[in-house]
């Protein structure tokens, strides 16, 4: 590039602050969002990963149990009969007492073996005393850093929530790591000798699991199968990756969903950067033209117009990336939270800055900036320098591509429905059609921009009289530059109403879900909130003075745990509850009766959707889980809607669990009361019955409900905060095109007001005109956002979690769409009503 | 003997804290760099404080099979296994299997959990292939719970860790079998069934071994000097069938030590005129012999006569210096002269010393001398503790 075309380049951005920063920002804001999100991701998927992986330590296999773990005997059998290099471990999620919601990873080791298999566990150490620490009940080691955070000394004593109640631990002595997975690892450990733990977690008797340590060489297929058969029935040997595999594959929809959201909010910055692009290229038509007719080359046009591009999406790109890594760790905090309400304890309290993670903000975004200027930069060169110059020419032949762009907006619209129709449960494939459908939707909005303009002449002229007509034809006439502009804020408006709608669906169709199946009148549940898949449980003896009482028609009972199976982890629900209780399940497929029928007598499970969709079951297909009498299979009797567990759950009744496991915790009661009882009486004279037990929580079908709504919101928290980035960059995106558009056209105004318009009607013009263009994009985003919800939910919600979401599209989320889409345009209107209308004909003439 | 064994001993327990080694072979690798000196290690488990734990004030009744199980009050504990072995080629072998108990607190708590303990158990396992030339040693260390180790119970005679284990077959103490395994390869085994051919030797003043000079500062201990032993050893691939005889050292007691002490060296013999001997000399800092070391002498018929530290004399004849660079005597002259015997002392292999969390020798050795001129033979086992670093 020569100096002259730098220069000229220069003075053009000079000239244009406004118009640039605010592209820069656009771009900024896209690479934060895309960045946050993945940093977020990263950092709790890495976070996840380390802590398995630091506390498994050397460890390369467990074996474990089922529902309540194994038998401590196994343990000892195997190790008095000589197995090397195994560790029995007893632990659990506690929380501290002091309900900062803080949570610890309870370990219970046995100090003799365990160094064997992890570096970090406890040994001599001068703050130490291994003797307390076996034979104190709650004697503690920790991490140095974690001591730190609590301000705990050897000696001191800290109070942790177990199983519901509290118990004091006493610090011991503390542990440095010897290396960085060490430190991970010991991050949120409480470390305590095997007894203590058992005696805590009250699981005497039981180990959580044993792990050890198999040489990884061609001997480990016969080892393994070796030690699988000395294992009593219901225990197993697995492998330690396969456990954080199948981990983390129940977090990858989620996280993959994340991703997808912030990519649109990307899909959004392109636009704008293509909208500012195009506009820099019609700015300066004629000083390209008159470049091209001194003997500038095209390539040296190409090339001027893309170093603008790459300066504005590197610009924005650090800068974006620099907000990323700030808005990540406050994403973190609500991935993390949401990880925890859906799926397993993690604790994340710092953002891990991969050189991916920064490295794909970068690409996207100078990448994205260079597509998005690549179309303004070629027809900056393409045409004849004559032509370029001519303003009219480019607004003909922007008509013109008018019906090009309709033509290939309809092709990808096809193409997005053939994605769709594909009988596939990809994901990526299901993101893929979501943006075609987007992008070619975005391609016909110049076209259906006419259309609308021509519709709303008339009313325009009606209601605002000539200058109603002149801002009309204004918008039709321009179109190379408010098409776009159109465009950008039509999808970034579609992208919160298909947002909004899909999270509303989902919160009604969960909201009428909770209606049914909260069929009891009363729920009784252990205290500690948080609590998943029945970590804790309830006494089964209060069942009896529950049910002793006249008032009391039946009580059902609920137990929830995690067993192993082929198919990985599944979530399995021992249901016993009288028919009433049952046909309050909705049933996706099968006969209520005849399921309770089967369920009742023939050993049948029910599953629940997600579970059917992601394991392809249905009524007549078989489960098999590992229980503790070996590997049974379950036969399917009906298959319900659930939205409790996005991985689904098996219920069987609690008689044919009783059978095969041997378990007898509940982790909920339901009641179900005679008709015309007082509940609150109930609950008090039940309490009162029962002896008072704080770590029990009794609720009514209705506070339920609340709660579990509360959670939900919870989990969409961070769904919301995405969708509210996106209508940031969506406003900044609108503010930018039309503030150009406008100030582009201070000549034509300077004419105007030269040929006797006031001031008062320049503002009103420009108001006018930035109006119709907010309404347009608003109308035209119903559809979309409508569209894009559809995808959502049927599409992209199916396939990732295998619920079924009725649709609901509330007035509100459309209205607010509207009021979104106008609210911006007329607001990026002001400014440029206001320099317009105070600009002096003569001054602004002379820009010519 | 042994009452100083509390110290070393015990240190020896902190050692394997420290290091978390499951298996002797096992490299100390884990030892990290934040330990602190041994010494505070010695304090902080052995060091002083005795307050709560029964004490060896003054001789006691011993009762049996009772005596054979453990004493729980007491700090430390030990059942001591060591012999001599023979195939029917006439191969030799020695032999050592021993059960150390350590309690790290002096009152029991009622709790819940069966792992719940404040006994510790430590064994040390060790076989010396004479011709060979070859010696093996291995160690097991697990709480006194759950079933992983322990000692008494149903049998008249018990004490296991882990796989290893000294129990009675049938409702009297003996016959007892011996088992242990190395888990490594080449697999290292011994199974033996043992028969008591003499009667119980109580030592020092009717079984009170008075090691220093407090009161309390002694220890329980009784001997099992003559045993008959018949069973199988695995060397590898190999298993081969034995014959020959063992000595049994039981002893507990609480109390630490006199000041000034470093080690010992200690040697049971078994003569071949079915008459046994046992001595020890307590090693001061300064290179003197404590004067309260002792020793006995059991006649065929199993009564003793106690020797006293002025009634025996210990030469060193030779030494031999370990891959550790640790240097131990490795030849010995006793003179009795009250008994008139004159004895020399072999090693049968040089090194023998247990490569365990803490290091010392112990070995089988050959004896030959005189009695009055005659020329007497027999075997015996020396164990030297405090040269190691």
């Amino acid at each position: 590039m020569t100096p002259l075309l730098r220069r000229a380049s220069f003075r053009h951005l000079v000239r244009h602050p406004w118009l640039i920063g605010l592209s820069v920002l656009g771009v900024a804001v896209a690479v934060a969002v895309v960045v946050g999100i993945d940093l977020a991701n990263a950092s709790a998927k890495r976070a996840f990963q380390l802590s398995v992986e630091g506390i498994a330590g050397r460890a390369t296999h467990e074996i474990v149990g089922g529902p309540v773990g194994l038998r401590e005997s196994v343990y000892v059998d195997l190790r008095v009969q000589g197995l090397r290099n195994i560790s029995p471990i007893v632990e659990a999620t506690v929380a501290a007492a002091d309900d900062s919601g803080r949570t610890f990873q309870l370990l219970g080791i046995d100090l003799f073996v365990d160094p064997q298999l992890r570096s970090f566990t406890p040994r001599f150490d001068n703050s130490g005393d291994p003797a307390a620490f076996l034979t104190r009940p709650g004697g503690t080691y920790l991490g140095r850093e974690l001591a730190q955070q609590l301000n705990l000394a050897p000696g001191d004593h800290l109070e942790i929530r177990a199983a519901g109640v509290q118990r004091e631990l006493e610090v011991i002595g503390l542990l440095a790591p010897p290396d960085q997975l060490s430190r991970q690892a010991l991050r949120d450990l409480l470390i305590v000798d095997i007894s203590s733990a058992q005696e805590i977690l009250e699981k005497e008797g039981y180990l959580s699991r044993i792990d050890l340590i198999l040489p990884t060489d061609n001997t480990l297929a016969k080892r393994e199968a070796e030690l699988a058969t000395q294992l009593p029935a219901g225990v197993e040997l697995q492998s330690k990756s396969a456990r954080a595999g199948a981990l983390d594959q129940m977090t990858r929809a989620f996280r993959l969903n994340l991703s997808a959201l912030s990519l649109l909010a990307l899909l959004v910055g392109m636009f704008l950067i293509y909208n500012t692009m195009t506009f820099s290229v019609v700015q300066r038509r004629a000083l390209i033209g008159t470049l091209r007719a001194l003997g500038v080359t095209r390539r040296q046009v190409f090339s001027l117009i893309a170093a603008e591009a790459l300066v504005i999406g590197a610009t924005g790109s650090a800068l974006g990336i620099a907000a990323g890594i700030v808005l990540a760790q406050g994403l973190l905090t609500l991935v993390a939270q949401t990880i925890n309400d859906l799926y397993f304890a993690v604790s994340v309290t710092s953002v891990v800055i991969p050189t991916s993670g920064w490295l794909k903000g970068a690409l996207l975004g100078v990448g994205g900036t260079l597509l998005a200027c690549l179309k303004p930069a070629s027809e900056a060169t393409s045409a004849p320098p004559r032509q370029v110059l001519a303003r009219s020419e480019l607004e003909q032949k922007a008509r013109r591509e008018v019906t090009q762009a309709a033509a290939i907006g309809s092709g990808l619209l096809l193409m997005s429905a053939v994605l769709v129709a594909l009988p596939s449960k990809n994901l990526v494939l299901s993101f893929a059609a979501l943006f075609l459908f987007v992008i070619g939707f975005a391609a016909l909005v110049p076209s259906a921009t006419l259309g609308m303009l021509r519709l709303l002449k008339t009313p325009m002229r009606h209601g605002f009289g000539l200058l109603g007509v002149m801002a009309t034809r204004g918008v039709a006439t321009t179109l190379s530059r408010t098409g776009v502009a159109i465009a950008a804020l039509v999808i970034a408006v579609s992208v919160t109403i298909g947002v909004g709608v899909m999270v509303a669906s989902f919160r009604s169709t969960l909201i009428e879900w909770l209606e049914i199946t909260l069929a009891a009148d009363i729920y009784v549940a252990p205290a500690d909130p948080g609590s998943r898949g029945g970590a804790k449980t309830l006494d089964p003896t209060m069942l009896w003075t529950i049910e002793a009482d006249p008032r009391v028609a039946f009580a059902s009972t609920i137990r929830r745990v995690r067993v192993n199976s082929p198919l990985g982890p599944v979530l399995v629900g021992a249901l016993k509850t009288e028919k009433l209780g049952f046909t309050a399940y909705r049933f996706a497929q099968g006969d209520p009766d005849d399921a309770w029928q089967r369920f009742q007598h023939e050993e049948a499970a029910i599953i629940s959707e997600s579970f059917a969709y992601h394991k392809d079951l249905q009524i007549g297909s078989t489960v098999e889980l590992s229980t503790d009498r070996g590997p049974e299979t379950f036969e399917v009797a009906g298959v319900y809607y659930d939205y409790g567990s996005d991985q689904g759950v098996v219920t069987m009744s609690r008689a044919t669990y009783n059978r095969y496991w041997d378990d007898p915790a509940i982790f909920s009661i339901g009641i179900f009361t005679q008709p015309g009882v007082d509940r609150e009486r109930l609950i008090e004279d039940l309490r009162g019955r029962l002896g008072l037990q704080e770590n029990v929580r009794w609720v009514s079908n209705r506070d339920l409900r609340e709660a579990s709504l509360e959670i939900f919101d919870r989990t969409f928290v961070i769904t919301e905060v995405l969708r509210l980035l996106a209508v940031v960059v969506a406003f900044i995106g609108v503010l930018t095109a039309l503030m150009a558009l406008q100030l582009e056209r201070a000549r034509e105004f300077g004419v105007l007001r030269a040929s006797g318009l006031t001031p008062r009607q320049v503002w009103g013009l420009v108001t006018a005109q930035c109006g119709l263009m907010g309404w347009v994009a608003g109308v035209l985003s119903l559809p979309l956002g409508s569209g894009l919800a559809v995808l959502l939910i049927h599409i992209i919600n199916r396939r990732s979690f295998g619920w079924t979401l009725q649709m609901e599209l509330p007035l509100m989320v459309l209205l607010q769409a509207l009021a979104l889409a106008l609210g911006a345009a007329l607001m990026a209107g002001l400014y440029p009503a206001f320099r317009l209308s105070r600009a002096s004909p003569a001054l602004a003439l002379r820009e010519e | 003997m042994r009452h100083i064994a509390i110290r070393w001993r015990t240190f020896g327990l902190i050692c394997v804290l420290l290091s978390g080694c499951d298996d002797g072979s096992l490299p100390p690798t884990t030892t990290t760099t934040t330990s602190p000196p041994p010494a505070s290690a010695v304090e902080t488990m052995a060091g002083g404080d005795t307050a709560g734990y029964r004490a060896a004030i003054e001789p006691r009744e011993f009762i049996f099979p009772s005596d054979h199980g453990p004493h729980p009050d007491f700090r430390s504990e030990w059942w001591y296994f060591t012999g001599h072995l023979e195939s029917d080629d006439g191969e030799r072998f020695g032999y050592q299997l021993t059960f150390f108990r350590q309690a790290l607190a002096p009152q029991a708590q009622t709790r819940s959990s069966s792992w719940a303990t404040r006994q510790l158990y430590l064994a040390h396992f060790a076989l010396t292939d004479v011709e060979a030339d070859v010696f093996h040693s291995f160690e097991r260390l697990s709480r006194g719970a759950a079933g992983l180790a322990g000692a008494g119970g149903n049998r008249p005679f018990r004490v296991w860790v882990e796989d290893w284990s000294a129990e009675s077959i049938g409702v009297e103490a003996f016959p007892l079998r011996l088992r242990a395994t190395s888990r490594e390869s080449p697999t290292i085994a011994l199974d033996l069934t043992l028969e008591k051919h003499k009667p119980v030797v109580l030592q020092g003043d009717r079984g009170l071994s008075q090691k220093g000079e407090g009161a309390g500062d002694a220890s329980y201990y009784y001997s099992l000097t003559r045993i008959a032993a018949r069973g199988t050893i695995r060397l590898g691939d190999r298993s081969v069938p034995v014959t020959g005889i063992s000595w049994l050292d039981r002893e507990w007691s609480t109390s630490a030590l006199g000041k000034g002490q470093i080690g010992w060296d200690w040697f049971s013999i078994q003569l071949d005129d079915q008459r046994e001997l046992m001595l020890f000399q307590l090693r001061r800092a300064d290179g003197s012999i404590d004067p309260i070391s002792h020793g006995v002498l059991v006649a065929v018929d199993g009564s003793t006569r106690s020797l006293r530290y002025q009634d025996y004399s210990i030469e060193v004849t030779a030494t031999w210096r370990s891959r550790h660079g640790t240097v131990y005597p490795s030849g010995w002259l006793l003179n009795i002269p009250t008994a008139s015997l004159a004895l020399e002392l072999a090693p049968l292999v040089a090194d023998q010393e247990l490569d365990v969390s803490f290091r010392y020798w112990e070995g089988a050795v050959s004896v030959g001398g005189t009695e009055n001129d005659k020329p007497v033979r027999g075997l015996g086992y020396v164990e030297l503790v405090g040269y190691a670093e």
